[in-house]
């Protein structure tokens, strides 16, 4: 009952974040209600015995990703004139009108492609007898440098070219 | 050991009665239904406990830097002016509740309380005895980790949605900065990760004993400096001086809670000080061996079997004993944030930043490094053991 | 009563979502905002998947490796952003056209 209660109020709160990060016309509170759909994952994750993968979900969306953005619409809003020389707003709207037009077509035709893909999906597998959760951490940190350890290392090299990148690009030049 | 409250109540008869009793009455099975209310009734006691906590570290922080610098400190309200912090309590929620006018209405209402929500949610995990923990998470402090890092966004956004100059320089100073320490923090936790063997609160003070010897931060020399690695990182984390640089009132007048009045700015301020609490507590657990007792008094086996105490009464008496243990090592850990506070001059902002990634980050990779090959080399045997394993062979038996 | 369905019919509606996000703004932040839901809704199927199917942790790992590229996605492509904002004043999506003369 009580993982019910969890699941109905974390996929509300991810359903509401992600629809606000659609509809919602000012780009601070997309940043603001994307962070509540993320934690809503998160509970998720809980609800399916995933605990490290919430962990991980917490530390580093909460922790970086969301800051982050923030972080990058302070650093891009603030202008005087807000047209460039094309006559285009130098910070855009969240989307007009005609923009939502064609992202509602879109959506539907992949919406109706994907649920065309996942209806097999949908009907074979039932829940069934689940074994009880169990503690993930220490079978996920035996897979990791046991059978996935390439992949493992791939990721740390893609995490420290990123930094490094990162770095490199963010810092104004001279001259 | 019982990981978390339910489980320590489930040990006693008396608490399965009444869920039998509950059971028949009702007409279903009110397990689930008494867990709740357990779990319930737990959270309610430890967050008001936990404010009242919050309240009274503003009037230790008062006191104890009147302390400091020969004043008298606050001593009208109650006796030795205890009942101050209520006073400033009544005091913020009389005054007026000003909205600066171009300010972002739903942030500034929402960042307090984010910050406040994101304190609270880490008391789930802080281990305050062996019976009195929330939740014994598999990923307690990963969790806790995780979820703290809601008062960077808060600091965050009580800056940018002000829209005032002040409040953003602060704002931006502090989500920067609580960020770029987490990575320090986090590193000196896990060290003790990998000698305590899992990532729950339970496996952080299980591993330890009652006495110094026996406590993490004593266990290799590497420990020892990710100790203060920690302990540093932790004051840069909670905004506590010398690295206040968020809220400098010389340079940004209150930094981000410039533009807060009333109870707003209170939550601000007791999110802060609960922030300090907690962290101390886990500094407590996972180095200063948490809420073990010396001579294994905490699990009250002892009072049972040489006192003849029923089992109830001994168990309890140890849980006592245990919370003691751990307030007492919080306590004082929060006594020396306020000691630092009041000692030292708040540094500059880019030394902030050439603390944090030129000397803290590189000693705790090194101490990570170092712990590794330590657990390794001596089977994860602390210091002691290994000093007393040499002088005993070494010498043909010589006692130490 | 809560099955395979209900998660991949979460993911679904963040896969939409972020979709949706992706094509009717024209600023590049809110477009990695979108990215950032289409890669949760991917994690999160893989994690639905090792639950309700195979009862393993391969589709856990899959989810960690997810989130570990999007922290690196999210780190890079902000700073592109802000670069482009110092060389060009703008973040409008329609602006970064050089490339197709």
């Amino acid at each position: 009952m009580f993982e019910n209660t969890l699941f109905f109020l974390s996929a509300t709160l991810t359903i509401v974040g992600a629809a606000g990060v659609v509809f919602s016309k000012n780009l601070m509170h997309a940043c603001v209600l994307l962070l509540g759909s993320l934690f809503g994952i998160a509970g998720l994750y809980a609800t399916i015995g995933a605990d490290f993968l919430a962990a991980s979900q917490l530390v580093i969306y909460a922790g970086g990703v969301v800051i982050l953005m923030l972080f990058a619409v302070m650093l891009t809003g603030g202008s005087a004139d807000s047209s460039n020389k094309f006559g285009i707003e130098k910070i855009p709207g969240m989307g007009s009108t005609k923009t939502y037009v064609i992202a509602g077509f879109s959506v539907l035709v992949i919406s109706f492609t994907i649920l065309k893909l996942m209806a097999n999906f949908m009907k074979s597998y039932k829940a069934g007898e689940l074994p009880a959760f169990s503690s993930t951490v220490e079978e996920i940190g035996t897979l990791l440098v046991t059978d996935h350890v390439l992949a493992f290392e791939i990721s740390s090299i893609l995490l420290l070219g990123a930094l490094v990148g990162a770095a490199v690009i963010a810092r104004p030049r001279k001259g | 050991m019982s990981p978390s409250l339910n489980e320590y109540l489930n040990q006693f008869e008396g608490h399965q009665k009444v869920i039998a009793t509950v059971t028949e009455v009702l007409g279903f099975d009110a397990t689930g239904l008494m867990t709740f209310i357990v779990f319930f009734t737990g959270a309610f006691v430890v967050v008001n406990v936990m404010a009242l906590v919050g309240g009274l570290g503003t009037y230790a922080e008062r006191k104890i830097s009147a302390d400091i610098q020969l004043r008298q400190g606050p001593n009208r309200v109650g006796p030795y002016g205890l009942l101050q912090f209520l006073a400033d309590g009544v005091k913020m929620i009389m005054k007026e509740d000003i909205f600066p006018a171009q300010a972002d209405k739903t942030l500034f209402n929402l960042a307090p309380l984010l910050a406040l929500i994101g304190v609270f949610a880490t008391l789930a995990v802080v281990p305050f005895s062996s019976g009195l923990t929330l939740a014994n998470l598999n990923v307690g402090v990963f969790y806790l980790i995780g979820v703290s890092s809601l008062v960077g966004v808060a600091v965050f956004l009580g800056g940018y949605s002000a829209n005032s100059k002040w409040s953003m320089l602060g704002g931006m100073r502090g989500a920067s900065q609580i960020i770029s320490y987490e990575v320090p923090v986090t590193i000196s936790i896990l060290t003790i990760v990998l000698i305590s063997g899992g990532m729950s609160f339970g496996s952080f003070v299980g591993g330890q004993g009652g006495f110094p010897h026996e406590w993490y931060i004593f266990h290799n020399p590497f420990t020892f400096i990710g100790f203060f690695v920690f302990f540093v990182g932790m004051l840069a984390e909670t905004n506590r001086a010398p690295f206040d640089l968020p809220e400098a009132e010389s340079e940004l007048v209150s930094g981000y809670h410039t533009e807060y009045t009333g109870m707003r700015f209170g939550l601000f301020a007791l999110a802060e000080y609960i922030e300090v609490f907690v962290l101390c507590g886990v500094a407590a657990a996972a180095f200063l061996g948490g809420y073990r007792v010396p001579f294994n008094l905490g699990d009250g086996v002892v009072f049972v079997e040489k006192l003849g105490l029923p089992p109830i009464i001994g168990k309890n008496i140890g849980q006592v004993l245990q919370l003691g243990a751990f307030l007492t090592k919080t306590l004082f850990l929060y006594y020396v944030v306020i000691w630092v506070r009041w000692t030292f001059p708040r540094i500059r902002v880019d030394q902030v930043m050439t603390i944090c990634w030129k000397y803290l980050t590189p000693l705790a990779l090194f101490n990570l490094v170092g712990v590794t090959i330590w657990v390794f080399a001596f089977d994860g045997h602390s210091i002691w053991d290994v000093l007393g394993h040499m002088l005993s062979s070494g010498s043909g038996g010589g006692h130490h | 009563m809560i099955s395979l369905s209900s998660y991949l019919f979460i993911s679904f509606t963040l896969f939409i979502a972020g979709i949706a996000v992706m094509i009717a703004r024209k600023n590049i932040i809110a477009m990695m905002l979108g990215i950032e839901l289409i890669l949760n809704s991917a994690a999160l199927n893989f994690a639905a998947y090792s639950r309700f199917v195979n009862n393993n942790l391969e589709g856990h790992l899959m989810s960690l490796f997810i989130i570990v590229i999007a922290a690196a996605e999210a780190a890079v492509g902000l700073a592109i952003v802000i670069r482009f904002f110092q060389i060009k004043e703008t973040i409008h999506i329609d602006d970064a056209a050089q490339l197709q003369s």
